[in-house]
């Protein structure tokens, strides 16, 4: 990666334990890494490797026990939760492997949410929200709720919710996970146009074939990262 | 301010996502809302009521006769007590400082007919300065009788409010030939209707009030007296103890003889329509408090299983930007909402039986009713929600949206 990029997560150190009774589990231990704009990262590991644990904490879903934090130079680590929210609202997009769509909602209102939570007046939100459908190529299903769409349709209504807010990055956790290889191929050929339209990707995954996609990988296990190329 | 409202609004979308949940936890409370409702109209017509008999009575009169007004009744005690006499009444206007005005007050039930038309009314016999101590009922048609028609024992009659209606078919009643206790009688007056009462006696308007003399001469010698004694408001007090001693004068009694005669004023309905108000009031509001806890503890149960349901929801929301205050405020809405419900249908529903039970009952809608009922809802469903939304606020998202 060519260092003239703007940094946007800084992560030095960090670690994550939890307590189970008397048994301390090291989620993470001692993690450090750096992550810029327009980067495509992939992060692997087995089960158990922490992979979840970091995705959280870089998605401030989760503060870190012990180390530094910083998006794009503001320290997150000592942040209360109206301040996480905040940051979560405006930088970061979520992309998940049930999509968790609200089943009551259409297309146009799933894609909505997010900008609930900012301050845009209703007018700009619904315009928004257009326009990240018609990125995805879903226009025409924009009345339709979940359960009139297939998976990868799914899963588009909900990268358009984690595009709208128009977020530094962008995570998918096993964003492939629930869909047919068809569908996942042209879930992943999206990731591929994001990341040339200039989005910065984390995609978390243990499958070999979306790991490929990515310009950088970087694999966990027992909570150290053991890969970064 | 934007922002609470979206939330509001949310909210509001789960509500009508689980109507029929929502309309049978609202339940409790629209009984709560309408027993309330329904126990403070009561004790405001009751107040309406104690004032219609004040007037009746009048608060500035002291009657005097051988029972007190009151339900504890002593029957052996009063019975046997010596009837009220007019020669009392001539002590009283001797000695009396406080009285400014005296009259007999014969009191009897008699059958009236007019044509095929008979009806059971309550009669008055009484002085021809009666006209002036009358203190609501006021003559609105004709006039009182004269002193002359008193000395002549003249068969001359006014009639009450409902007599015009009851006989003649809303037809004027002046001139007109009645026959009470088949004896002739004209009507050369009409009281002003008072419309349904709760004054002991019955109505106020089935009523007829003639010359004590002809009552005594013609009518019967049937009935009781009492005396009917006008002073100012202020000397209602005074006038009462005044006129017991008078009494006891002129009743010989010794010192240590119990009255053998009772003074008795409106004020002394006060404390009974006091105890029926907070008996009334007593009873509602028993109902009322436990319909509104158990009502507060169902919205809460359901909050807590919409909260459950939609965990998931929540740690969506919060993984998109939502705070724990957006969060917050989303349950309680619903609860508020969910308790608005429930009061609004308990309004329409005391709305709707005033409407029907006007005619019988004398009960009031008070508009004001509806601010407290929204007022008292909208804490409810706070109170109610809280616990439920704080759970759901404080939920973490990580958590939450791995709960399946």
């Amino acid at each position: 990666m060519p260092k003239s990029k703007k940094e946007i997560i800084a992560i030095d150190s960090i670690s994550k334990i939890y307590h189970l009774g008397d048994n301390v589990v090291k989620a993470l231990d001692e993690v450090s890494i750096s992550i810029y704009e327009n980067d495509f990262i992939s992060i692997m590991g087995p089960s158990g490797s922490g992979k979840s644990t970091l995705m959280n904490i870089i998605g401030c879903l989760d503060v870190p026990t012990k180390g530094v934090y910083k998006f794009n130079n503001e320290l997150i680590s000592e942040m209360n939760d109206s301040q996480l929210a905040n940051i979560r609202n405006e930088k970061i997009g979520f992309v998940f492997q049930t999509f968790n769509l609200l089943p009551k909602l259409n297309s146009l209102q799933n894609v909505e949410v997010p900008l609930i939570y900012s301050s845009l007046g209703r007018k700009k939100r619904i315009e928004r929200s257009e326009e990240a459908l018609s990125i995805v190529g879903l226009s025409d299903r924009m009345t339709h709720k979940p359960n009139e769409l297939s998976g990868g349709q799914r899963q588009r209504v909900a990268i358009a919710r984690a595009l709208v807010n128009k977020p530094s990055i962008i995570l998918a956790d096993e964003p492939t996970g629930n869909l047919d290889s068809k569908s996942g191929i042209e879930i992943l050929k999206f990731f591929d146009e994001l990341h040339k339209a200039g989005n910065t990707l984390i995609i978390v995954t243990h499958e070999e074939s979306v790991a490929k996609r990515a310009k950088r990988r970087v694999e966990l296990f027992d909570g150290k990262i053991v890969v970064d190329e | 301010m934007n922002s609470l409202f979206k939330n509001i609004v949310i909210g509001l979308t789960a509500v009508r996502a689980n109507l029929t949940r929502v309309i049978l936890t609202s339940l409790g409370l629209t009984i709560g809302i309408f027993t309330v409702s329904i126990v403070t109209a009561g004790v405001s017509s009751i107040d309406k009521e104690f004032d219609k008999a004040m007037e009746y009575y009048g608060n500035d009169k002291v009657y005097v006769g051988t029972w007190p007004w009151s339900f504890d009744f002593d029957w052996w005690k009063y019975r046997n007590r010596p009837k009220i006499d007019e020669d009392s009444l001539a002590y009283i206007s001797q000695y009396s400082t406080y009285i400014t005005d005296v009259s007999i007050k014969k009191n009897t039930w008699t059958k009236a007919t007019f044509g095929n038309k008979s009806s059971w009314l309550q009669l008055n016999g009484v002085y021809p300065n009666y006209d002036e101590m009358l203190s609501g009922t006021k003559i609105v048609n004709g006039r009182f009788f004269s002193q002359n028609e008193w000395d002549l024992q003249r068969r001359v009659v006014i009639v009450g409010g409902t007599v015009r209606d009851g006989f003649f078919d809303g037809q004027d009643p002046i001139g007109k030939k009645i026959r009470l206790n088949n004896v002739t009688f004209e009507i050369i007056g009409e009281l002003k209707e008072q419309g349904f009462g709760m004054v002991p006696g019955g109505s106020l308007d089935n009523l007829v009030i003639m010359p004590s003399t002809t009552f005594k001469r013609i009518l019967t010698r049937w009935g009781f007296d009492e005396l009917v004694l006008k002073t100012k408001p202020e000397d209602i007090v005074k006038a009462k103890e005044e006129v017991g001693l008078i009494m006891r004068v002129a009743r010989k009694l010794k010192p240590e003889q119990d009255d053998n005669f009772a003074v008795n004023s409106a004020d002394a309905y006060q404390t009974q329509f006091d105890t029926l108000k907070i008996a009334i009031a007593g009873m509602g509001f028993l109902v009322t408090g436990i319909s509104l806890v158990v009502s507060a503890i169902g919205i809460m149960n359901v909050m807590f299983v919409s909260v459950r349901e939609r965990t998931k929801e929540i740690g969506l929301r919060k993984a998109m930007g939502a705070t724990n205050n957006n969060i917050l405020i989303q349950f309680l809405s619903e609860a508020v909402a969910i308790s608005i419900i429930g009061g609004s249908t308990g309004i329409i529903l005391v709305k709707l039986i005033t409407v029907i039970l006007s005619s019988y009952l004398p009960v009031e809608f008070n508009l004001l009713l509806i601010f407290y009922t929204f007022m008292v809802c909208v804490f409810i469903g706070i109170t109610a929600g809280m616990i439920p939304a704080r759970t759901a606020a404080n939920l973490n998202p990580i958590d939450a949206l791995r709960h399946e």
